[in-house]
């Protein structure tokens, strides 16, 4: 008997020992919540990155997922329940404007977004950029925001001084941060992380929702925002018919191709920027020669590392579903892909600062005729992802079509 | 008797637990060594210095840098025998980037046999065989791209990005792209009739060494920026501007320079910690 208890003490012991002498370095120990969740797959596409934004603490799954599309989609996210204070995310990440607002929405004026009323601002406070698309941002390693500051390095992490609560659910670091940032932020949903819980704890149906994607239906902050971050990487766009084209699946007109050869070259110079991947963007920051002098309100990527060639930097967007997307830069000062090509033609300005990719800089841009324009922008347009704006995987769930805050 | 069984045990857990580590005594490492690749950009014979206006280049132009982007491939080992080693066929080209430090080492994952080196020869850039369309998906390597319409199937990446600025004959600091890559063949309308390969092969200059087992040697390769516009063209930014992707004359004069940019920096034995 003496025997097999030995045995029964040292076996699990070796084999203990076995598997942690052979299992790699790393032992950095991961929250991620047990449950029979059904994985979920971002398809691979030819051309697309292999390396995902997609943490170990936050494993995609369909059904969080699907629970991040109905939070992402439910105006009660704002902590309210009165329908004209409802806010949600999509109340500006419009599908059918690839994610973003638009030009052309009725309350939003061209494109300028603004919070939910309050005391000091009965209109709502302006938001202090235009917005970003969040399409493919699965594939984006390099920070979010207009200047990256949504990074794990971002050096403001749990600073008190910055007003950033010391719990690492609210660090700038991932997607998932911008869950807390929306709801708390004057300019957006204008809440409290409590009010907001408070709010979705109270609607039965996401009870069994939350318990398919993480096992138990306790409605929680951290599962919130977990879930709308997997929903916002489900949102990939791998069909516009410039992918289709890369992939021989669709012919470029004659004018397309133009514009597409005057885009991959110096001639329109788009590329070194833009290109270089399927996304239609480097995600690196550049001075794109916008400004003669600073605009010092402006928090731009200088502000966050401190580099004086990043001063008037920001952000080289994704051309994906452009023409959806107006209006273009971080000040939307250009409303037109137009507007926007003419710039890069013969409105550039020097500074100090620019990037060097802008040579053209001296001669104030690439110096395009009208049907190199025409060209190029017909090119533009086949960066559209049709499939991807009509796609009843990202739409509004219909029990939420009164409470999206749309 | 119980003693004795348990110092079996003990005696077969030691044994498992050594043989799951991965050991520099196995087979297959004997009479082999390690190599480490460091890329170090110089000018004017000292640690290049970014973003300042300070060179001047054999054509009087003064200039900065400001980032430097560049694909080494295929580093040779040469014996004096003649035969050559080829490094890490399987991946076959590196990435060097002055704003990601991180790329400025190659940790060659070839076991290296023991013995005399008679030289170092690389590619600078890819070779066009190797040089495919699209076949990085990831940054920063896909941030690379060489179009196909400027490149076409064999033209796939930069060999280089060199962008700064040089003080221009109205002087004005203008940027400069100095874009190495797979050049065009025109007609008389400027329309491409073909491509021209402009990588190259380079053996680097006093690149001897040996290697002990078990060494792991760490061998430095610089980049002499100022040579891309020294000999034997005297390379004027006046002259060529600020890009020169579709200039094939101002690309050729840069590979026909850069047989002379590259160097050995230092070659050492790593000591182990």
């Amino acid at each position: 008997m003496k025997r097999f208890v030995t045995i029964g003490i040292a076996l699990p012991v070796f084999i203990m020992l076995v598997i942690w002498s052979c299992s790699s370095d790393s032992n950095e120990e991961i929250k991620v919540e047990s449950f029979n969740a059904t994985p979920y797959v971002i398809p691979e596409m030819a051309y697309f990155p292999k390396n995902l934004n997609i943490p170990a603490n936050n494993p995609m799954t369909m059904e969080g997922v699907e629970l991040g599309r109905y939070l992402f989609y439910d105006g009660r996210l704002s902590g309210n329940t009165s329908k004209d204070m409802l806010m949600s995310c999509a109340t500006c990440h419009i599908q059918e404007n690839g994610f973003e607002v638009g030009l052309d929405h009725p309350k939003f004026i061209e494109g300028k977004t603004f919070g939910l009323p309050s005391e000091e601002y009965p209109e709502g406070e302006s938001t202090p950029n235009y917005m970003l698309p969040i399409v493919n941002s699965v594939y984006n390693l390099n920070g979010y925001g207009w200047n990256g500051f949504v990074h794990e390095s971002n050096y403001l992490k749990g600073s008190s001084e910055n007003n950033v609560p010391s719990e690492e659910d609210f660090h700038f670091k991932n997607i998932e941060s911008f869950v807390w940032m929306a709801i708390t932020a004057s300019h957006e949903m204008n809440s409290t992380i409590e009010k907001s819980v408070a709010a979705i704890d109270a609607i039965p149906m996401y009870k069994p929702k939350f318990e398919a994607a993480f096992g138990t239906e306790d409605v929680t902050y951290d599962r919130i925002s977990k879930s709308i971050a997997q929903f916002v990487r489900s949102i990939v766009a791998h069909n516009s018919k410039f992918h289709k084209y890369l992939r021989q699946e669709a012919e470029l007109s004659l004018q397309e191709k133009k514009g597409h050869d005057l885009f991959f070259s110096e001639d329109a110079d788009c590329f070194h920027c833009h290109g270089g991947s399927v996304l239609m963007t480097t995600n690196q920051y550049f001075n794109n020669a916008k400004d003669v002098t600073l605009n010092i309100k402006d928090l731009d990527r200088n502000s966050i590392t401190g580099d004086p060639m990043d001063n008037g930097a920001f952000r080289a967007p994704s051309l994906i579903n452009i023409e959806l997307t107006a209006p273009y830069m971080h000040d939307g000062r250009f409303k037109t892909l137009d507007e926007m090509i003419d710039f890069y033609s013969e409105g550039l300005v020097y500074s100090d600062y620019v990037h060097p990719l802008m040579k053209n800089v001296r001669e104030k841009g690439v110096q395009l005729n009208d049907e190199d324009k025409a060209a190029l922008k017909a090119f533009l347009l086949t960066l559209t992802d049709h499939e991807m704006i009509r796609s009843s995987q990202y739409a509004c769930p219909p029990a939420l079509k009164e409470w999206s805050g749309q | 008797m119980k003693r004795h069984q348990f110092f079996v045990a003990v005696f077969v857990v030691l044994n498992i637990l050594s043989s799951c580590k991965k050991s520099a005594d196995t087979e297959s490492d004997k009479n082999t060594a390690k190599l480490v690749f460091y890329f170090e950009h110089f000018a004017d014979g000292k640690e290049l210095a970014l973003d300042e206006m300070k060179y001047i280049s054999t054509a009087g132009n003064q200039y900065e840098v400001t980032e430097i982007q560049w694909f080494i491939s295929d580093i040779t080992l040469n014996k004096n025998d003649g035969s050559k080693l080829l490094l890490d066929d399987e991946k076959f080209a590196h990435y060097i980037d002055t704003n990601l430090p991180e790329t400025g080492k190659w940790v060659v994952t070839d076991a290296i046999p023991v013995g005399e080196y008679e030289s170092i020869s690389m590619i600078f850039g890819i070779k066009g065989e190797k040089n495919k369309q699209l076949m990085y998906t990831d940054p920063p390597e896909n941030d690379m791209l060489w179009p196909v319409n400027l490149g076409g199937d064999q033209g796939g990446y930069h060999y280089m990005k060199l962008n700064g600025f040089w003080i221009n004959k109205e002087d004005q600091r203008t940027p400069f792209n100095f874009h190495l890559g797979v050049g065009q063949e025109k007609d008389a309308d400027n329309n491409i009739t073909g491509f021209i390969q402009n990588w190259f092969e380079t053996e680097l200059p006093a690149s001897s060494f040996s290697i002990d087992e078990n060494e792991t040697k760490s061998i430095s390769i610089r980049m002499n920026v100022d040579s891309w516009w020294d000999k034997p063209n005297m390379y004027n930014h006046d002259e060529h501007g600020g890009k020169i992707m579709q200039n094939q004359k101002a690309m050729r004069m840069g590979v026909e320079n850069g047989r002379s940019v590259f160097s050995i920096g230092s070659i050492a034995s790593v000591v182990a910690e």
